[in-house]
């Protein structure tokens, strides 16, 4: 990251240390969201980070934005940023406009069906629906995938959530206009998977770092028998468990922003969305276990950063897709794994 | 905790591919044959030497000393070949990996004009003389001692768990050059032991599976000259724990049993089992994710950073998944382990299974290193 972007970074990661109190998660389980946050991201123009200087954005790259995805998870933020600012990415990408209004994407089921210009069907799990005003999906006509907008005052919208809390709506569209729709190739297909799965794993990766600190800081401040735990070796080994897995799980961000800068991406998305399948448990696990009795209270926060792995983790394009997609590959692959992990 | 990622260059690649090529036909011609754990349990002095003859050893080194004065990113690379395919590259394994970054460091003039150019060439093999049969994971501990005398040092006690003394000349000996003091770390000091002096006594320790590859080795008043002596006197602690970072975060802490992975998926493939498959991909994305940690310590290594924690952290963690491999696989496919078994895979099974104990032991104990990682990361 340049120094200008490092700024962002630091700007957005103050506001969220700030404003997002533990009281400010807490607020979806009331069925409210960080309202205020949002408008502070909006006054500071964050959410049009990644948006490209013509449509009136700063002009990053993936990793700015990605980056801003892990601090989202880092702070368990109650708002639609991870959504919003994927879905006009995901515009920009076929050429499209970015949309100004609050918008949502879902791109990972079962895609609408399209029929002479209108769609009807069924969403499940839509993320921030309620508060959106478009939507960014797939549809399907005559075998071919569409990215198409439609505005969601068209759609009929039952309110649910994931284990954190985060909504996840149900939508229901019957003959509803679409406002764009743009043939997707199956290479551009493909390339949106990538990119959902990354932010994704950004996310995940944030609320790993969160976990891991927490648990390093109860382990210092919490005394049994007479001193701090952190002094008993076993809970050293948790520690160093976790120690692991956030090194792995942050070196498999790393990795993969790098080669989506540099249009190398593989099957790299697929294996870091693995890799953070198991993080993601044996964090939680360990974290969990080191915190004891009071980890697992509402009062505590703990809950903020595990209940969204656990979420998080069968969402959108998740380990099984990807196992599933490897397996795939692998069956007809001529290459040997070396030679594909070593792309050599 | 954040490691650079890595990318390879063409150049790189290149090197890559001119060893494969290399390995893979002198693996046809039946020069070796493919093992799991070869690099430490496959010593094969003759396959050391045809190494040396590519300019494979000491790659990293000056080339006033014989080597090649390439990159650690290069070296990393080489490694990873040979362990991939299996290589028998045992003999020379410490010298080329531990003892010549070490003289380099640490070594006189006199000690580097010596022993680098013999390493180079493979036709001259350390061990590395570190556990005693009362010092294990506490090393600090170890009681061989050096006593001055004129023009050098008498040496008495012992050493145990020596990989490839049989086939190494000689030994970096850590031993007490003073008597056990409040402060266990002071008072060491590293010798170069010539391992065919007198006094000095090699016995086989024959592994759980009947074979030699580690040693007892005694010391009975074996005379050691001091320009024998590497780095300063009373600093041998310091200039071990150097060389821990090199030992600890290398591909051979990850893949071990990878040639058990790599014919597994082959075996799935011509089963068109996909649902084998899937479950061995978990494996290959595991593999991918510590391979990039591992590569990352490898990157700080050359930039001169500090990567004790780190590297703790690489071999804990890799050398666990090079003990799930062989445990995964008996889940997939209906193998019967045998060392001596016709098929690849249930050769490769029988010596995952056999030698996976000595992964999270060997190296510092897994044990060892969870109170590293987790007094490294108390600390920041």
């Amino acid at each position: 990251m340049s120094e200008m972007k490092d700024m962002i970074a630091g700007v957005v990661e103050r506001i969220f240390k700030e404003k997002v109190e533990k009281e400010t998660v807490d607020l979806l389980e009331t069925g409210k969201w960080g309202e205020e946050v949002w408008q502070l991201l909006v006054e500071n123009e964050i959410e049009k980070v990644a948006i490209k200087e013509g449509h009136g954005g700063a002009g990053g790259d993936y990793e700015d934005l990605f980056h801003l995805y892990r601090l989202v998870g880092k702070y368990a933020v109650p708002i639609p940023f991870v959504e919003h600012t994927l879905a006009n990415l995901v515009l920009e990408y076929v050429n499209s406009q970015p949309q100004s209004g609050l918008s949502t994407i879902h791109i990972a089921t079962q895609p609408l069906e399209l029929i002479k210009g209108k769609v009807t069907g069924q969403l499940q799990h839509v993320p921030w629906a309620r508060y959106a005003e478009k939507i960014v999906t797939l549809a399907t006509e005559q075998g071919k995938n569409s990215l198409i907008i439609i505005d969601l005052e068209e759609a009929t919208i039952e309110n649910s959530t994931n284990l954190a809390a985060e909504p996840r709506d149900h939508l229901r569209f019957t003959d509803a206009n679409i406002l764009l729709n743009h043939l997707l190739t199956e290479q551009q297909h493909e390339f949106l998977t990538q990119l959902q799965t990354a932010a994704t794993v950004s996310k995940m990766v944030g609320a790993i770092d969160r976990a891991f600190e927490l648990t390093l800081q109860f382990s210092k401040e919490r005394e049994q028998f007479g001193r701090p735990i952190h002094r008993f070796q076993l809970v050293q080994q948790h520690l160093a468990i976790l120690a692991g897995e956030q090194a792995l799980s942050s070196s498999a961000l790393d990795n993969i922003i790098a080669l989506l800068v540099e249009g190398q991406v593989k099957d790299e998305i697929a294996f870091a969305r693995l890799k953070l399948d198991d993080a993601s448990r044996i964090v939680a696990t360990s974290a969990h276990q080191v915190h004891a009795a009071i980890g697992v209270t509402h009062e505590h926060r703990l809950h903020h950063y595990t209940r969204r792995l656990w979420a998080w983790r069968d969402e959108d394009f998740h380990g099984n897709y990807w196992r599933k997609q490897l397996a795939d590959k692998l069956l007809h692959s001529t290459n040997t794994i070396w030679e594909d992990l070593t792309k050599s | 905790m954040n490691l650079p990622s890595v990318q390879f260059t063409k150049e790189q690649e290149e090197f890559r591919v001119e060893v494969r090529t290399f390995l893979q036909r002198e693996l046809q011609k039946g020069t070796f044959q493919t093992k799991c754990d070869s690099w430490l349990s496959g010593s094969d002095p003759a396959f050391s030497k045809l190494i040396a003859e590519q300019g494979w050893i000491g790659l990293t080194w000056p080339k006033e000393y014989g080597g090649a004065e390439r990159s650690s990113i290069d070296r990393y690379i080489l490694t990873e070949e040979f362990l991939a395919i299996g290589a028998p590259v045992a003999a020379h394994w410490f010298a080329d990996r531990q003892t010549g970054p070490l003289l380099l460091r640490f070594g006189t003039e006199f000690q580097k004009k010596l022993f680098l150019p013999k390493i180079v060439k493979g036709e001259c093999f350390f061990a590395i003389g570190l556990s005693e049969p009362n010092s294990g994971s506490d090393l600090a501990s170890v009681r061989t001692k050096a006593e001055k005398v004129e023009g050098g040092w008498i040496v008495n006690g012992a050493k145990t768990w020596t990989s490839n003394a049989q086939d190494a000349h000689f030994m970096i000996t850590l031993v007490r050059t003073e008597p056990v003091s409040e402060k266990k770390h002071h008072g060491l000091s590293q010798l170069i032991v010539d391992l065919k002096s007198e006094g000095v006594t090699i016995a086989p320790i024959r592994y759980l599976t009947g074979e030699h590859h580690f040693n007892d080795v005694f010391f009975d008043n074996v005379f050691v000259a001091d320009d024998m002596v590497v780095g300063a006197i009373g600093n041998g602690w310091a200039q071990g724990l150097a060389e821990l970072a090199f030992e600890r975060s290398g591909p051979e802490r990850i893949l071990s049993t990878f040639p058990l992975l790599n014919e597994t998926i082959e075996e799935l493939k011509r089963r068109q089992d996909i649902n084998g498959l899937a479950h061995a991909a978990k494996l290959v994305a595991e593999l991918w994710s510590l391979r990039n940690l591992s590569i990352g310590v490898a990157k700080v290594l050359e930039e001169g950073g500090e990567v004790g924690v780190p590297a703790a952290l690489v071999k804990s963690v890799g050398t666990k998944f090079e003990q799930k491999i062989p445990e995964v696989v008996r889940m997939l496919l209906d193998v019967y382990p045998h060392l001596q078994a016709e098929r690849d895979l249930d050769r490769f099974l029988a010596e995952s299974t056999l030698h996976a104990p000595g992964f999270t032991i060997r190296g510092g104990t897994s044990e060892v290193l969870y109170g590293i990682i987790a007094k490294g990361v108390l600390a920041r």
